[in-house]
């Protein structure tokens, strides 16, 4: 399926486990290979990342579905993104 | 070439190899579930001669392919970019 970078930005983005991640402000190209490389997210979850920036960028590679949100892989390896945990 | 935000492709000068102005950038289009990079989404020229290439509506669409540089310019292969 093909889609527009631009049908992409101001969607949310969860993980499959229904956790709020952000926002895509922007995509982040790599001309050199031709692909979609991240996703620029604004609007980060604060309980998530553990940075004072504005956003955060996340490998294409991790999201799974494009619908009316973006999925993304939970990453188990972040202590602070596993909820469950807790 | 450096990894760009496509939100700075936006808007840029597309010109082919030969230095001729195609339009500007209005858009990228994507496999969803690779993330290549299938087409750039050009708003033409006026004096742009738009049969050679694939025209959706008031734009036409390049194979992300043909691109050779992005830069302050993107520049396309006109011999790659025309429409088999």
């Amino acid at each position: 399926m093909h889609a527009d970078i631009t049908s992409m930005l101001g969607l949310d983005v969860y993980t499959q486990k229904g956790i709020f991640v952000g926002r895509v402000d922007d995509a982040v190209i790599d001309p050199e290979q031709g692909i979609v490389s991240g996703l620029a997210l604004g609007n980060i979850n604060k309980e998530l990342f553990d940075h004072k920036g504005k956003g955060v960028v996340i490998p294409y590679r991790l999201v799974t579905a494009i619908g009316d949100i973006i999925l993304m892989r939970h990453l188990t390896r972040n202590g602070q993104a596993n909820r469950e945990d807790e | 070439m450096a990894k760009v935000y496509a939100g700075d492709i936006a808007g840029k000068a597309v010109v082919t190899i030969e230095g001729t102005v195609m339009g500007d950038v209005d858009n990228m289009i994507f496999d969803v579930n690779t993330g290549i990079l299938v087409d750039l989404v050009i708003k033409p020229d006026a004096e742009l001669n738009r049969q050679k290439y694939r025209v959706e509506g008031k734009f036409i669409l390049v194979p992300f392919s043909s691109v050779c540089a992005v830069r302050d310019y993107i520049v396309v292969d006109d011999n790659r970019a025309i429409k088999k």
